[in-house]
């Protein structure tokens, strides 16, 4: 190409480079993943080795064992420390991770210690927190974000609240927001991670004091996300943004749990929960967190408006409809207007990625906003009393119209592709 | 030297400590605490960390007290229950305490559970023939902190039919140390035999 006067000599060069790179990143990835892989296998191994003699050894050489794994990890950590490289620190990272817990439940299963299992998630959280600094490890990160998940529920389940979650998050966060400003693409590893996670853990960690308001706290939670993932990276989409993705999925799905009456039935201040699966300072701690992911959100969505797109619309919108939502069922007990406004909110949101997707040519938002419309129309479908000729005859036309439309949009962009050509 | 290193040291030593700690306390327990026997009947599950265990249902797992004094204790609060022996040699709680006692080193923390019930099918004089299920007051339910008999994977669910049999003929109890308030499970004996021997020898 360069003969032909297609390329210069300078864009070839830069060409190479850049392929160069490429098969590097790749090359790197799969080192690590092996690397990662073959930790896994030998401490395994090393685990039902023992296993195999456990019964057979006295209760002393069986404590010692337990450390031998912590040893062999610590040893490894400080290579990799001393060392560097990413597929060492993620693979040390990774077995020191496994060999804390397992050294402790070995302990604890030598001399039949009773089971306290949030105990045990809290004490290995913290003591694998400070590798993900030090090494520093996602794998090791990833893990202590499963630890603190699991632990939020275990604690939740002995304790009755896990609001020392929030404290534990803190590490967390300040590893995902240093591994994003320096590591681009080990930094999409730990959004993805935290952000998957945060929802799961905002869950269980609500106390429930006060019915429904989970709705707003999703809400604000979602929408918030996609808003910091528009402003972070504007230009891109998909896995490649997990914050915007996560908040536009998430607010699909609680769109249509919305459109269900029953999730709008007793909620609300006159549905205070009393009993003794609820803490009593449940009723002020719930509205806090909720105001303050609220606040969150407002802020952003102040920021998010002044750029005009679909996701901004959806996402600034949504908390204002959900709290609409919200005010309407405790207030008035009404929970017809709520699946009337959340199913047209639905429609509205497919009808939207539909429009969108034909306009910019865009086959994957065109399939989104199909997607949501079937979800919604086959759901009230089997929600109605509507005969079976009648449902048939609206499952030919949805089919039907989602192969035309995909068939039109193929076109479209063929015939712009050759006109570009 | 490298500030991460000196770091990771610090990290390294605790992360040793933390199971150096477990093994001392449980070893002090286990060398000079007073051995106690209780009446228990196992149950075979599982542990996702820590693996097959035989859970052991202690016979007497309530504080021996009246049903007013039950009432006055707060559920969920920690206490410590005193530990006596009947005269077969087999221990219970005789007398619960908000204070940790001073003068002897028999007792458990723990917390308290509310009552402690069991029902019983009680004849009816008014109607022979018939029976009642009757609520009768055992004492204050406290947690038990030795229920748990960690074994082989394939020899739990042997050893727990053995000692199934064993509790049946009250031939089953749990050997434990106990010392100033902790307790460490030494061994389970069914059938005059440790639960380990036993299973090794199959059904």
């Amino acid at each position: 190409m360069e003969d032909e006067g297609i390329l210069s000599a300078e864009s070839r060069s830069r060409l190479e480079g850049y392929y160069a790179n490429q098969v590097a990143a790749s090359t790197r990835w799969a080192t690590v993943a092996f690397a990662v892989l073959g930790v896994l296998l030998i401490g395994g191994g090393i685990i039902l080795l023992f296993a195999h003699n456990w019964e057979n050894l006295s209760r002393s050489a069986r404590a010692v064992l337990s450390f031998c794994p912590l040893v062999i990890s610590i040893g490894l950590s400080s290579f990799a420390i001393r060392r560097g490289g990413t597929s060492l620190c993620e693979s040390a990272g990774l077995f020191h991770s496994l060999a804390i817990g397992a050294c402790i439940a070995l302990i604890g299963q030598t001399y039949h210690l009773p089971s306290n299992t949030p105990g045990f998630l809290l004490v290995w959280a913290l003591l694998i927190m400070p590798l993900i600094f030090l090494l520093p490890s996602t794998g090791a990160y990833l893990f202590y974000l499963a630890l603190i998940c699991g632990w939020s529920g275990a604690a939740q389940e002995e304790y009755g609240q896990a609001l020392g979650f929030w404290l534990l998050l803190i590490p967390a966060i300040i590893h995902a927001v240093r591994r994003v400003a320096t590591h681009a693409r080990d930094g999409l590893l730990s959004l993805w991670g935290l952000i998957l996670m945060l929802p799961i853990a905002l869950g269980i960690v609500l106390e429930r004091t006060v019915p429904g308001l989970w709705i707003l706290a999703y809400a604000s939670l979602l929408s918030l996300s996609g808003l910091l993932g528009l402003r972070l990276a504007p230009a891109e989409s998909g896995w490649r943004n997990p914050l915007l993705t996560v908040g536009l999925s998430g607010i699909t799905v609680l769109t249509y749990l919305f459109t269900w009456q029953h999730v709008w039935d007793d909620i609300g201040w006159r549905y205070i929960s009393y009993d003794g699966g609820h803490q009593a300072w449940g009723i002020w701690i719930d509205p806090a967190l909720t105001a303050g992911l609220a606040t969150a959100w407002a802020l952003a969505a102040v920021k998010g408006l002044r750029h005009a797109s679909l996701p901004s619309i959806i996402l600034c919108s949504f908390p204002l409809f959900a709290g609409a939502g919200f005010c309407v069922a405790t207030y008035s007990g009404s929970v017809l207007i709520n699946t009337l406004l959340f199913n047209a909110y639905m429609l509205a949101l497919g009808l939207a990625y539909l429009v969108q997707g034909c306009r910019s040519t865009q086959l994957r938002q065109v399939n989104y906003g199909m997607a949501v419309l079937g979800l919604l129309l086959i759901t009230r479908f089997f929600d109605s009393d509507f005969g079976f000729l009648a449902r048939g005859l609206a499952f030919i036309a949805m089919g039907s119209g989602f192969l035309a439309t995909n068939l039109i949009m193929a076109r479209k962009k063929q015939q712009l592709e050759d006109r570009q050509q | 030297m490298n500030w991460r290193l000196i770091l990771f040291g610090l990290l390294a030593a605790a992360q040793i400590a933390v199971p150096w700690r477990m093994i001392q306390q449980s070893e002090h327990v286990l060398q000079d605490g007073e051995l106690f026997r209780f009446k228990t009947e196992p149950i075979d599950p599982a542990d996702p960390f820590q693996g097959r265990y035989v859970w052991l249902r202690i016979e007497e797992d309530y504080v021996h007290l009246t049903e007013p004094e039950t009432d006055a204790i707060d559920y969920n609060v920690t206490g410590y229950a005193i530990l006596d022996t009947d005269p077969q040699g087999f221990a219970y709680f005789s007398t619960w305490s908000t204070e940790r006692p001073t003068d002897h080193a028999n007792y458990l923390k723990t917390k308290a559970r509310g009552q402690a019930v069991r029902w019983e099918d009680r004849p009816q004089f008014t109607n022979p023939g018939t029976h009642k299920r009757t609520r009768v007051h055992q004492g204050l339910q406290i947690d038990i902190p030795f229920t748990r008999f960690y074994m082989e994977e394939s020899k739990a669910p042997r050893a727990e039919v053995r000692a199934r049999q064993a509790a049946r003929e009250q031939d089953c109890w749990v050997e434990v140390r106990i010392l100033n308030g902790a307790a460490v499970i030494e061994d389970v004996i069914a059938e005059g035999q440790s639960l380990r021997d036993l299973a090794r020898q199959g059904l």
